[in-house]
C-alpha cells in the first residue's frame, strides 16, 4: 500500500461527516505548527559536524547505511557552479579553486557564487516554473502579455538581493497596495508592484462565447498556482466538491476565488520619475484610473497629449452594469479605445484624425454583464481625448455638436515610455458566490473572502481594505502559516540535493509523500525564519555540508535504491537550458548580458504551419544569450529545449521530468546549433599548444586521463578538431553533473 | 554500417531501463510493448483531422427540413455562436444519396468516401463543451478545453508502449497548418516528454534532426563510437548507472532513426495503382494523399498513433467556413475525400483494416443558419458544439453504422448523445485499455484523458 493511501485512510475518516473538522485536520503534519527539533546523536562525529549532517548521518546508521567519501574537488566545483548559477565554472575559476589550498577554499567559492549574478538567473528558473511563466495568452492568437519579461527581471533581482520570503509572497499578492513598497536599488522604480503582473501569467482566451466560465477558469488557474506554490496545497481540487482528501472545503475555495474576482487586468507605471496609477479622475460621468506620464485631465476633458503626443500611457473608466444595447464612445486623436466586457475587448478602434468620432459598440449579447471602458495611448506621435460616453438603445449615437478644442500641447520634449507593469486592479470587489458543483451557472450563498480556516482559522476577522488582498497577504505571511517557510526550504533542498525531503514539493497534502526528513525539514524551517527569510544562508547551510560535497560514485544499496536517505550525491541530468547554455559557454559563444526583452523564439520548420498567432522566427542561436530570455510563447515554445523536458507553462511545476528519448539524441548529433557550437569551439582553441586538455578543463572541469588523452590522439589522425568537440558534446559528462 | 555497439534485446533494455529514471522516458520509442488491459480490437489510430470544422448538415447529417424552411428563422432561440451575426436557416446546398448496402446518406462532398459507407460506423450525435476552436481543439486531442494536457497520441503511447523499433509512436503530418492551440494539442502535458509527438513533414528531413550533416563517410560514426567510449569511461569510474545506459541506448535508436524515416518517407516504391488510390500524382489530392499514404505505411511498421490534418486550400481558412461556404467546403473535400477513400480500401486490401481504428472529423460542426449573409455566393455557417458529426472505421467498429441523431434542423442533439469524452473512451476500449484505468498521477489526482467522464458507445461496436 502507497504510504499516502495510509494518510488518506486516517484523514477520510477525520473528515467523514458533513463539513470539516479543521480543527481536527490540524493535527496532519504539514498542517502543525513547526517545532525546533533537537540534533539527534550520532555515532560518526566527525562527519556528522554541521546539524544538517547530523540529521541525515542519524538516519544513515539507523538504516545500516554509510555515507560516500568526499567527491573530488574539480568534481565539486563543477556541481556547485552549475547548481548555483547554472553555468559551468570557466578555466580561471577552477585553476584557482586548485591552488587555493586553505581549508575554506571551497567555502569562498561558495560565497563567490552566491554573490554572482547569475545566481538570480538560475534560481529566477526555478521559480518560473512555480508560476507557469509565459510571455503570452496563449489559446488562438497567442497574443503578447505586454512587457511581461519585466516580471522575469524583478524575480532575477529579487533573488540577488535576497529579499526575505515573506516580503517577496507580499509583493506577489498585493505588491500595488503596500504601504512603504520596496524600491529598486538605483532608486528609479518601484519593485514591488511588479511582483503582481504573476496574477496574469496564465492562459488567456481571446473572445470566448462564455466569457463569464472563461474568467471562472482564469480564477482556478490563478488559485491553482496560488495554492500550489505558496503553500504547497491543491486547493484547486475543491472547485466542485469538498477537496477528497485535504481540509480544504469548496467554501474555502470560493473565499479565496473572491479575492481574484475582485480585481481585473490592468497596468501600473512604476518608473520613480511619474505617478503610480492613480485612481480618480472622474469625468464623463466615470472614474478613471491612469498608469503611465499621458493621461490627465485637461480643460476638465481626459487626454493622452495635454503636454506632448510623445508620452504614452492607458485610462480605465470603473466598471459599470451593461443595461442598454449600445456603448456609443465619442473620442479624437489617433490613438485607440476598446470596450471591455468581462475582462475581454470587444472591437479596439483607432481613431484617425482630430476630428471627434463615435464608435459604437452592440453589447445586445452581454446585458448585465460587467464592462469597462480603455483608452489606450501606445502611439508615440498621437493622442486620444475622450469627449463622452452614452449608453442608449438606439443604434446611433446621438446627434450633437462637440467642439473640437483639442487639448494637444505641442511641447516639445522627450519623454521615455512609461515602465509599464502587468497587475491586478481592483475593482467590482465583492464575495464570490459558491459555484455549485463548480458550475458559474448555479450559484449558492456568498462565501465571505478569507484565507483558508485550516492555516488561518475560523475566526478571521472579515477583510477591509478594497478587495481585501492586503488582508489575504498578510495572513499567508502569517507566523502561523507553517507552510510557507516548510514548502520553500524544501524546494531549495530539492534543487541541492536533486530530490526533496518532500518528494512531491507543490502537494504537502494527504496525497502527496510524506517527508523521509521530518525533523530535518522543521529545523530548516525554523532556521529560515531566524535567519530574517534569508535564502542565501539556507543555500550556504546546505551547500556546506559533509552531504552535499559526497561523491556520487560507488554501487546502489540495495536497502535504499532510490537513495532517499541520501548515502551518497545523486547523479543528475542538467535541465534544458543549462544544457543549451552549457553548449554556448564552451564553444565562447555565450553573451551574459542580462535582463531586458526577451530574444524571438526560432521558429523551426517543423512549427512553421499556417497558424494564427505564429511569430517571426528568432535566430537559431538565440542570439546566444542564456536560455532564460528566450521568448516564452505559450503556442512555441522553444522546440529544442522541450525536448530535454522545458516545461509547458500550464500550472506549478516544482520538479521537472526527466526523459531520455532518441530526438535528444538526434538534436545533439545532428542539429545545425549543436554543430555549429562544436565548430566555434574547436576554432577557437584550435591554436592552444593542449587543445585536448582545455576542451576538457572547459567541458567537463578536469584535465583528461592517459587513457583518454591516447583515445583523443587516435581519433584526431583521421577526425578533425570540430567532430572531436561535436563528440564530447554528446557525451554524459557534458549532459550530467554527479 | 553499424557502430560499434552492443545492441540490447528488448528484453534486457526493459529490465535495464524499467526500475527507475529510463524506464518511463524510453518506453515512448524503445520498443517496450505494454500490456493493455484486455485484448484490443486495433492496434493502432489513424486520425484523419479536420481543422476548423466541417458542417455536419453538408456532409453526413440531411436534413430535408431546412430546404422546406430554408430563408426562414429557427423556430427556437439560438444560443450564442461565436461572431453572432446568424441570419435565418439555409438549406444545404448540396445533396445528399444513400449509398452501399446500409444504404447510408451521404452528400455529394464525399463522393468516393460514399464508396465505403459499409466501412463507417457515423455518429451523428457529437457534443463539444467549446464553442472556440482553440478550446475544441484541446478538448477533441486532449479531452479538456484548457491547454496543457497530454494529448490522445501520448495517453495510448503511454499506456500501450511502442512497437516500432526505430520510429517514433506517435506521429502528426506537419502539411501546412498547425490548428488554433498550436503545438499544444500534440503535446504530452504532464506526461513525460517521451510522449510528445514527432512532427513528420515532407522535404530532406522529414523528422527532425534525422539527417546526419557530415559529408564525409564513417565521420558520424567515428563521433558517436567517440562518445561511446568516452561514456563507458564514465560508467568504469561510477558504477553501473540506469541514466546513462539510457543515454547510450538513445544514441543507438537515433542512429537507427536515420535509415528508418528517410525508408518509411519514400514513396517510390509504391506501385502505380496504389499511388493513383491515394491521389498523390494528382495535385488537387498530392498532400493529403501523401499523408494518408505515409500513415498506413507507419501502422504498417507499428506506429501507434497517426494524425493527418487537412491540407491548406487556397482561399479559404481550413473547414472554418464563416462565409463562402459553398466554396470552402467544396475545396476542401476535393482535397482529402479520394486520399481518404484510398487509405479506407488500401488498408482493408492489405488486410490492416481490422487491426487499424480510422477516426474522422473536426473540433465541431456548424450552425443551420446562416452567417453574414443569405446569398449562397458568401453565405458562412458559425461553429456549432451542440450536435454534429464525426466517424471511425476498422478495427472493432461495426460498419455500416448510423448512430444518433440531431434534430430535424441538425442544431442539438436529439437520441444518444456522444460526448468527446465518450469517443476518447470508446477509441480506448478498441485499443484494450480501460479508461478508467489509464491514469497518471499529477497535482494530487490521478489523471486521466476522460477526466472524470466516459462512456463506451457500444452500439457502434462490432
Amino acid at each position: 500500500m502507497r504510504p499516502s493511501l495510509a494518510i488518506f485512510a486516517t484523514v477520510g475518516l477525520l473528515l467523514a461527516g458533513p463539513g470539516i473538522d479543521y480543527a481536527r485536520a490540524n493535527r496532519f503534519w504539514s498542517f502543525r505548527p513547526i517545532e525546533a527539533r533537537a540534533v539527534p546523536a550520532v555515532r560518526d562525529t566527525v562527519w556528522g559536524k554541521s546539524t544538517i549532517d547530523r540529521f541525515i548521518l542519524r538516519k544513515l546508521e539507523d538504516k545500516g547505511l554509510k555515507p560516500a567519501p568526499p567527491a573530488g574537488r574539480a568534481t565539486l566545483l563543477r556541481r556547485v557552479t552549475f547548481d548555483v548559477t547554472g553555468l559551468p565554472p570557466t578555466v580561471a575559476e577552477l585553476d584557482a579553486f586548485l591552488a587555493d589550498r586553505s581549508p575554506q577554499a571551497y567555502e569562498r567559492v561558495v560565497d563567490r557564487l552566491l554573490a554572482s549574478p547569475h545566481y538570480g538567473e538560475r534560481w529566477a528558473r526555478h521559480w518560473l516554473d512555480l508560476v507557469r511563466f509565459a510571455e503570452t495568452d496563449g489559446h488562438e492568437f497567442d497574443n503578447d502579455k505586454p512587457d511581461m519579461w519585466r516580471y522575469r527581471d524583478y524575480v532575477v533581482r529579487a533573488f540577488n538581493a535576497d529579499v526575505a520570503y515573506p516580503q517577496f509572497v507580499r509583493e506577489h499578492i498585493a505588491g500595488d497596495l503596500l504601504g512603504a513598497p520596496r524600491r529598486s536599488a538605483d532608486g528609479n522604480f518601484v519593485e514591488s508592484p511588479m511582483a503582481t503582473a504573476y496574477y496574469w501569467l496564465g492562459e488567456n482566451k481571446n473572445s470566448p462565447v462564455d466569457s463569464v466560465e472563461s474568467i471562472a477558469e482564469r480564477v482556478d488557474s490563478q488559485i491553482d498556482v496560488f495554492g500550489k506554490a505558496f503553500l504547497g496545497l491543491t486547493i484547486a481540487c475543491a472547485r466542485c466538491h469538498d477537496h477528497k482528501f485535504d481540509p480544504i472545503a469548496t467554501a474555502d475555495y470560493y473565499s479565496l476565488a473572491g479575492f481574484f474576482h475582485s480585481v481585473r487586468r490592468g497596468q501600473l507605471a512604476v518608473d520613480g520619475a511619474v505617478p503610480r496609477n492613480e485612481a480618480g479622475l472622474p469625468t464623463a460621468g466615470f472614474t478613471w484610473s491612469v498608469a503611465g506620464p499621458a493621461f490627465a485631465l485637461f480643460n476638465g476633458r481626459l487626454t493622452s497629449g495635454s503636454i506632448s503626443p510623445v508620452r504614452q500611457g492607458v485610462a480605465y473608466s470603473n466598471i459599470f452594469t451593461l443595461q442598454k444595447r449600445y456603448v456609443h464612445v465619442r473620442t479624437a486623436g489617433t490613438a485607440g479605445v476598446k470596450l471591455m466586457v468581462d475582462e475581454y475587448p470587444l472591437t479596439t478602434y483607432n481613431g484617425t484624425d482630430r476630428e471627434f468620432k463615435w464608435y459604437s459598440y452592440d453589447v445586445l449579447m452581454y446585458a448585465q454583464h460587467p464592462a469597462y471602458v480603455a483608452l489606450i495611448d501606445q502611439d508615440p506621435a498621437g493622442h486620444v481625448t475622450l469627449g463622452e460616453v452614452v449608453f442608449s438603445d438606439d443604434a446611433k449615437p446621438p446627434v450633437r455638436e462637440i467642439e473640437i478644442d483639442l487639448a494637444a500641447g505641442n511641447l516639445v520634449e522627450t519623454c521615455p515610455e512609461p515602465m509599464l507593469t502587468l497587475a491586478p486592479v481592483d475593482d467590482a470587489v465583492a464575495d464570490t458566490r459558491i459555484h455549485v458543483r463548480g458550475s458559474h451557472k448555479t450559484l449558492g450563498a456568498p462565501a465571505p473572502r478569507r484565507f483558508l480556516p485550516v492555516i488561518a482559522g475560523l475566526e478571521q476577522a472579515s477583510v477591509t481594505r478594497g478587495s481585501g488582498r492586503l488582508d489575504l497577504a498578510d495572513r499567508v505571511t502569517d507566523e502561523a502559516n507553517p507552510l510557507l517557510a516548510r514548502v520553500m526550504v524544501n524546494r531549495f533542498w530539492q534543487h541541492h540535493f536533486g530530490r526533496g525531503i518532500v518528494s512531491t514539493p507543490d502537494n504537502f497534502g494527504a496525497t502527496g509523500e510524506p517527508p523521509t526528513h521530518p525533523e530535518l525539514l522543521d529545523w530548516l524551517a525554523t532556521e529560515y525564519r531566524s535567519s530574517g527569510w534569508s535564502a542565501k544562508h539556507m543555500h550556504r547551510l546546505m551547500l556546506l555540508t559533509k552531504a552535499y560535497q559526497m561523491s556520487s560514485g560507488g554501487e546502489a544499496q540495495d536497502t535504499d535504491p532510490a537513495n532517499k536517505y541520501l548515502y551518497r550525491f545523486p547523479v543528475q541530468r542538467l535541465e534544458a537550458e543549462a544544457i543549451r547554455d552549457h553548449l554556448l559557454a564552451v564553444s565562447g559563444s555565450l553573451d551574459l548580458t542580462m535582463a531586458g526583452p526577451s530574444v524571438p523564439v526560432y521558429v523551426s520548420a517543423f512549427m512553421d504551419g499556417d497558424a494564427r498567432g505564429k511569430p517571426k522566427s528568432g535566430p537559431v542561436d538565440g542570439r546566444n544569450r542564456r536560455s532564460l530570455y528566450i521568448n516564452v510563447r505559450r503556442n512555441y515554445l522553444p522546440d529544442s529545449l522541450t525536448i530535454f523536458d522545458y516545461p509547458q507553462p500550464i500550472s506549478t511545476l516544482g520538479k521537472r521530468n526527466v526523459s531520455v528519448v532518441p530526438t535528444q539524441a538526434l538534436y545533439l548529433m545532428n542539429s545545425e546549433f549543436v554543430q555549429q557550437q562544436a565548430a566555434r569551439w574547436a576554432e577557437r582553441v584550435r591554436h592552444e599548444p593542449d587543445p585536448v586538455r582545455t576542451m576538457y578543463r572547459e567541458a567537463f572541469s578536469r584535465p583528461p586521463s592517459a587513457a583518454e588523452v591516447t583515445v583523443a590522439r587516435e581519433f584526431l589522425k583521421t577526425q578533425p578538431l570540430e567532430s572531436y568537440a561535436h563528440a564530447l558534446m554528446q557525451t554524459a559528462e557534458f549532459l550530467f553533473i554527479r | 554500417m553499424t557502430i560499434p555497439a552492443r545492441t540490447w534485446g528488448r528484453r534486457e533494455l526493459l529490465a535495464r531501463t524499467a526500475a527507475g529514471f529510463g524506464g518511463m522516458a524510453m518506453a515512448a520509442m524503445a520498443a517496450n510493448v505494454r500490456q493493455p488491459h484486455f485484448a484490443p480490437k486495433a492496434k493502432s489510430v489513424i486520425f484523419l483531422y479536420m481543422d476548423g470544422g466541417p458542417s455536419q448538415i453538408d456532409t453526413f447529417d440531411p436534413k430535408p427540413r431546412l430546404h422546406a424552411e430554408h430563408g426562414k428563422p429557427l423556430p427556437f432561440a439560438v444560443p450564442k455562436t461565436q461572431f453572432n451575426n446568424n441570419f435565418n436557416i439555409l438549406g444545404s446546398p448540396w445533396e445528399f444519396k444513400q449509398h452501399g448496402q446500409s444504404g447510408t446518406w451521404v452528400s455529394d462532398l464525399f463522393p468516393h468516401v460514399a464508396t465505403c459507407v459499409d466501412d463507417l460506423a457515423i455518429v451523428r450525435s457529437m457534443v463539444s463543451d467549446h464553442s472556440e476552436h482553440t478550446a475544441a481543439n484541446y478538448m477533441l486531442h486532449t479531452g479538456f478545453g484548457m491547454q496543457g494536457r497530454p494529448s490522445m497520441g501520448s495517453w495510448i503511447t503511454y499506456g500501450l508502449g511502442a512497437e516500432s523499433e526505430n520510429l517514433p509512436s506517435f506521429v502528426v503530418m506537419e502539411g501546412g497548418i498547425i490548428p488554433a492551440g498550436g503545438m499544444d494539442n500534440f503535446g504530452s502535458g504532464f506526461l513525460p516528454a517521451a510522449y510528445q509527438a514527432t512532427m513528420l513533414r515532407r522535404g530532406e528531413t522529414p523528422v527532425a534532426n534525422v539527417r546526419p550533416r557530415e559529408t564525409l563517410t564513417g565521420a558520424q560514426e567515428a563521433k558517436l563510437a567517440l562518445s561511446k567510449r568516452l561514456n563507458q569511461g564514465v560508467v568504469a569510474r561510477l558504477g553501473s548507472n540506469s541514466e546513462i545506459d539510457a543515454l547510450v541506448s538513445s544514441y543507438e535508436m537515433a542512429y537507427r532513426m536515420q535509415s528508418a524515416v528517410p525508408e518509411l518517407a519514400d514513396l517510390s516504391g509504391e506501385s502505380a495503382a496504389t499511388r493513383a488510390l491515394y491521389g498523390v500524382d494528382d495535385p488537387l489530392t498530392a498532400e493529403y494523399g501523401r499523408q494518408c499514404l505515409l500513415a498506413r505505411r507507419l501502422v504498417e511498421r507499428g506506429v501507434r498513433f497517426v494524425q493527418c490534418i487537412n491540407p491548406r486550400v487556397k482561399g479559404h481558412d481550413r473547414w472554418d467556413q464563416h462565409g463562402r461556404i459553398v466554396a470552402g467546403h467544396t475545396d476542401n473535400s476535393r482535397a482529402v475525400d479520394l486520399p481518404i477513400a484510398g487509405l479506407l480500401k488500401d488498408l482493408k486490401a492489405r488486410g490492416l483494416l481490422d487491426q487499424t481504428l480510422v477516426l474522422w472529423g473536426g473540433e465541431f460542426g456548424r450552425t443551420p443558419m446562416s452567417q453574414g449573409s443569405m446569398d449562397l455566393k458568401f453565405a458562412g455557417r458559425d461553429h456549432n458544439p451542440f450536435g454534429y458529426t464525426m466517424w471511425l472505421a476498422g478495427g472493432g467498429v461495426r460498419g455500416g453504422t448510423v448512430y444518433g441523431a440531431t434534430d430535424d434542423y441538425g442544431y442539438f442533439v436529439a437520441e444518444n448523445k456522444v460526448h468527446v469524452h465518450d469517443l476518447h473512451a470508446t477509441m480506448l476500449h478498441l485499443l484494450g485499455l480501460n479508461h478508467k484505468q489509464l491514469t497518471f498521477r499529477y497535482g494530487g489526482r490521478e489523471m486521466r484523458l476522460t477526466d472524470v467522464h466516459g462512456e463506451i458507445v457500444h452500439g457502434i461496436l462490432a
